[in-house]
């Protein structure tokens, strides 16, 4: 029994490893991705970080020397050009009466509520309008000799439990997320290839014509691949710890280190993801009829751990998706490298659901071997 | 020895065997001999359990190839149509792979490969990677697959196509060796004179059926022709399909 399955496993190793094409399709993610995410990042950090004046055009100033001189001293300035964002903040022209007769004074703050890139720079005008309104509120009632305290019934005091890693948590989502996908990305040539591409070279009813198993023939299949899997995780995790180390991370306060720790921990959590990509990979490979079939189907299939690791990365996912396989796992990294305590339940009920999907799958594929509609691609 | 029961099959609409039943036995070498679509693949494949018999039984030395299929497979030894190489391998590992899978532990293994390559004089290509071999290297390779853990029974499917008159050669010696070492030889082909210079037995297969099995000899007695071609005409009673 062991011998064949060390037999198969050899071969299918020897086999992969010389399909030189399918190992560096694989491994161009695992070695691209860090650097790609270490650009991003760099771009991200320096819009995030970039010169804090906030430059809007202000209609009438004239009517309201003290709000204007009030926002410039909060750095939000008059200003044109390329720098200018298309926030137009019009002062009415009763605004200095209305205000000196106690009655509110408008203000209009004309802009696109729907551009993302202009969110904030409202929000910031909103909050600046706001302190100006208490600010004014508090001057007034202190001239009628009542106290401003009256204001402010409650008093809301924020502590601010986050550590400087834990801040970077949409980062350290999508860092994790490039990590996880490997094991699905290194594998995807090499499972066509395995198996589509052997039915359609015509060795596979060969090999079932021999005295073994088809579930020995899967399990050597899915290990082999689980194995290259592997090697590209083990390059993601090398070549993210230097692409991330150069990523200006203290403009933002936070860190992404990832130490050996770190990367022994995601390994032994991505085994059983490798048996589940390589599995699932592979079983869909069989059903598809021919190797063109078998990419569109991966490729699509593929679609649901990428969907899956998304949601955890943006924190969309609802509470049952954090016991799902590769939603779990993924959390498992993130609360790793944020130094907070990994659930560890979640955790092992997806691992064992992942091992499960693997068993299943596995199976599957070796029944689907004994079809002659699937051997022989009708 | 192998010997098949009553094959019934339907493929799709096609009636692909239809209580077929023949025996091969040791010593001997027995051709099948049919036109293109008469069901030899298939039958072969049946042998092999690739395909499931919709009724009818297959054995190979009294082995059920269904319900005894591991034992059964271990005493068969194939040439498949198409060969089903792997490009990436060399001949070396791809014979020694094959004799490992069939139970040869690995000294044994590779002694047995070391013996079938130089039987087949596949030396000098033997640690060349399959992909852009020839047509006729590819055939030795295949060949050297299917002897090399010396199974009692050898099944060959088309074994001449695209062979050069050299390697027709080492085939056919080859094939009169293994029978001459108690080996049964079974093997599928359309091409008459083959069928004609190698055979002890003929079994003439048409539409999924036996028409017709003995010597070549016995079935030009029995048409009453000259030649193997002509018996072979008169007996499935069509000229499709064969080649000269």
């Amino acid at each position: 029994m062991m011998n064949l399955f060390r037999t198969l496993f050899r071969k299918e190793l020897l086999d992969a490893s010389r399909d030189k094409r399918s190992v560096m399709a694989g491994l161009y993610y695992a070695l691209g991705t860090p650097v790609l995410m270490c650009l991003l990042f760099s771009v991200l950090l320096k819009q995030l970080s970039a010169s804090d004046e906030l430059l809007i055009s202000i209609d009438n100033a004239d009517a309201a020397p003290a709000l204007v001189q009030y926002l410039a001293n909060n750095d939000i300035r008059q200003g044109e050009g390329a720098d200018a964002k298309a926030i137009r903040l019009a002062v009415s022209t009763d605004f200095q009466q209305q205000l000196q007769q106690g009655r509110p004074a408008t203000v209009i703050i004309d802009a696109d509520r729907a551009d993302d890139q202009l969110r904030t720079a409202i929000q910031r005008l909103e909050r600046e309008l706001g302190r100006y309104n208490s600010e004014i509120a508090t001057l007034r009632l202190m001239a009628r000799g009542i106290d401003p305290q009256l204001m402010q019934p409650i008093d809301v005091q924020m502590q601010d439990q986050a550590t400087p890693d834990s801040r970077g948590g949409t980062f350290l989502g999508i860092a994790s997320l490039s990590i996880i996908l490997t094991l699905f990305y290194a594998a995807m040539n090499l499972a066509i290839d395995t198996s589509a591409g052997e039915r359609e070279r015509n060795s596979l009813t060969l090999l079932l014509s021999q005295p073994l198993s088809s579930l020995q023939l899967v399990l050597a299949k899915i290990a082999a691949i689980a194995c290259f899997s592997m090697l590209g995780l083990v390059v993601i995790l090398l070549v993210s710890k230097f692409a991330y180390g150069m990523v200006p991370w203290q403009q933002l306060g936070f860190n992404i280190s990832l130490n050996t720790d770190f990367m022994l921990f995601t390994l032994l959590v991505g085994l059983p993801l490798a048996l589940l990509s390589a599995s699932l990979q592979v079983m869909v490979s069989f059903v598809a009829k021919s190797f063109k079939e078998a990419q569109t189907y991966v490729t699509m299939v593929l679609l649901v751990p990428v969907a899956l690791s998304m949601v955890t990365t943006y924190n969309i996912a609802p509470e049952y998706l954090q016991w799902l396989p590769i939603a779990a796992q993924q959390q498992a990294m993130i609360g790793f490298l944020k130094g907070s305590a990994i659930a560890m339940p979640q955790l092992l009920v997806s691992s064992l659901l992942t091992l499960a999907i693997f068993a299943a799958c596995s199976y599957a594929s070796s029944r689907l071997l004994k079809s002659e509609k699937v051997v022989f691609g009708l | 020895m192998i010997k098949v029961t009553d094959l019934h099959k339907k493929i799709g609409q096609v009636q692909a065997l239809n209580g077929l039943s023949f025996a091969a036995h040791n010593g001997t070498i027995t051709g099948l001999l049919g036109p293109n679509g008469a069901g030899k693949t298939t039958c072969l494949r049946t042998l092999f359990g690739l395909l499931k018999a919709d009724s009818g039984s297959a054995e190979i030395d009294g082995l059920n190839v269904v319900s005894q299929s591991r034992q059964a497979k271990q005493q068969l030894g194939l040439f498949p149509d198409p060969c089903g190489l792997y490009e990436r391998l060399t001949p070396r590992e791809y014979v020694q792979f094959f004799a490992q899978l069939n139970g040869m532990a690995g000294k044994d293994a590779k002694d047995a490969t070391d013996e079938v390559l130089s039987l087949l004089k596949m030396q000098d290509i033997a640690d060349r990677r399959c992909q852009g071999f020839s047509q006729g290297q590819r055939m030795k390779t295949a060949l050297a697959q299917a002897i090399v853990h010396k199974p009692t029974n050898i099944v060959l499917d088309e074994p001449t196509r695209g062979l050069d008159v050299m390697s027709t050669r080492v085939l056919r010696d080859l094939l009169l060796m293994l029978k001459q070492q108690g080996h049964c030889v079974l093997f599928s082909s359309h091409v008459m004179q083959e069928v004609a210079a190698l055979c002890d037995q003929v079994v003439v297969i048409a539409a999924g059926r036996v028409v017709a099995q003995g010597s070549p000899a016995e079935l030009c007695l029995r048409t009453g022709k000259t030649n193997l071609e002509d018996a072979f005409i008169s007996l499935i009673g069509t000229d499709e399909g064969i080649a000269a």
